[in-house]
């Protein structure tokens, strides 16, 4: 799990669970039960921070990932397949010009 | 860490080929569409309508490209430096226009495949080991060709007819209009939705260990001959269960539904690995170019001699 500009108690809290190797980011091996609590925790009390959190899953990447707080990453599946997806200066510019035709009974 | 002295990073030259995972080892594929790939820093970006994505190419096998998707220059060069084949693909990934070059380096595999092909001996060897991996009893011996083709109509009609009632989707016929999409049955998509993975996979498979997907051994006279070959030993086991599946499942989407479920599909069957032994054990052996930089050898009827010298 990493965490960003969270409130000091976020982080006390999961020092209790997980090893923190570097400043915010946070790992462990935690059951399907605890993951899932601390992450509901982290996604409580997060406030204006960020987190993610990575959990080895049986897919085929071998893992899968969650994301709170960021408004300009959002995950991406495609076709089961998960990316992140940035919404980023280059982005907007091309934005236009990439998106899909609009459909013809729309206009 | 070397620095070049211009100030600007480290710059690799060429890819060091070992770092590059496996085939088998990798992710099976990644379809696009309306996405401008380009290559920044040393990574490859693809500006999807979601956002800005970034590519684990080295590790893809093959990146499927379809309707509205621009490349750069440098992204391809980046992708080829990967070994991650790239395939231009229909909507829906239904159709395979063009393909272009996996990781392989050396012509071993690819003359081993064509001697093979050339004599009909070994063709027939071959032809027949590839009926004979479709059923896991065994065929009886002495079998004309045509016999053997009769007995995989059969199987193939079997588990059309098994599928059918295990999901309870009407089951006519295989019919699929290249020119109007839209007015093939439900059932009928989906196949062809799941076939056209299949074979992208085959096709990146053929391309990665190095053999042509053009010299088909029962399929012929096509460029993708040999793939549709590989595809064949695989599609009613793969594609199949998912396809009936999602064909009883009522909702939009089913292409793509058909997509999802296969990713799982053939990850659980660890597709990628079993098309690559598959495939040495079809066309023999696993001999590996000693130094896939060198210049090749020059052919001669008393056996090649040394390339890359002067002979004069």
């Amino acid at each position: 799990m990493t965490l960003e500009a969270v409130p000091p108690s976020l982080r006390g809290e999961l020092s209790r669970w997980l090893m923190e190797v570097q400043p915010g980011v946070y790992v462990g091996n935690a059951t399907a039960l605890v993951r899932d609590l601390l992450w509901d925790k982290a996604v409580q009390n997060a406030r204006t921070g960020r987190c993610t959190q990575i959990y080895r899953a049986n897919n085929e990447q071998g893992f899968a990932v969650r994301m709170y707080g960021d408004p300009h990453r959002t995950l991406v599946s495609l076709d089961g397949f998960q990316l992140v997806a940035i919404r980023n200066a280059r982005h907007i510019e091309l934005q236009g010009e990439y998106d899909p035709p609009e459909d013809d009974d729309k206009l | 860490m070397t620095g070049n002295g211009a100030g600007n990073g480290i710059i690799w030259h060429r890819q060091n080929l070992r770092e590059l995972p496996k085939f088998r080892d990798g992710t099976s594929y990644l379809y696009l569409e309306h996405t401008r790939l380009e290559q920044d820093g040393r990574g490859v970006r693809a500006y999807h309508p979601e956002g800005m994505i970034t590519l684990p190419v080295a590790s893809l096998g093959v990146l499927l490209l379809g309707p509205g998707c621009s490349v750069s220059h440098e992204a391809v060069k980046a992708l080829s430096d990967t070994g991650c084949s790239v395939l231009w693909v229909g909507e829906g990934g239904v159709r395979l226009y063009a393909s272009g070059l996996g990781e392989s380096r050396s012509a071993l595999r690819l003359q081993r495949q064509a001697r093979l092909w050339a004599n009909p001996d070994t063709r027939l060897r071959v032809v027949r080991q590839m009926y004979a991996m479709r059923f896991p009893g065994g065929l009886p011996d002495g079998l004309t060709l045509q016999q053997i083709r009769g007995h995989e109509g059969a199987r193939v009609r079997d588990a059309y007819a098994r599928y059918s009632r295990a999901y309870g989707v009407r089951w006519e016929q295989r019919q699929y209009k290249q020119t109007d999409w839209e007015r093939a049955t439900p059932i009928n998509k989906a196949l062809s939705a799941g076939n056209a993975c299949v074979y992208g996979l085959a096709h990146a498979a053929i391309l990665a260990t190095g053999y042509s997907p053009a010299l088909g051994f029962v399929h012929t006279g096509k460029m993708l001959s040999f793939v549709y070959d590989v595809a064949d030993l695989y599609k009613i086991e793969v594609v199949l269960p998912t396809a009936f599946r999602e064909a009883a499942t009522p909702g939009d989407d089913l292409e793509r539904r058909v997509r999802t479920g296969l990713r799982d599909h053939m990850t659980n069957l660890r597709l990628l690995e079993r098309m690559a032994a598959d495939l040495h054990l079809l066309l023999g052996g696993d001999d590996m170019d000693p130094d896939p930089t060198a210049p090749g050898d020059l052919w001669d009827p008393l056996g090649d001699v040394q390339g890359g010298v002067n002979h004069a």
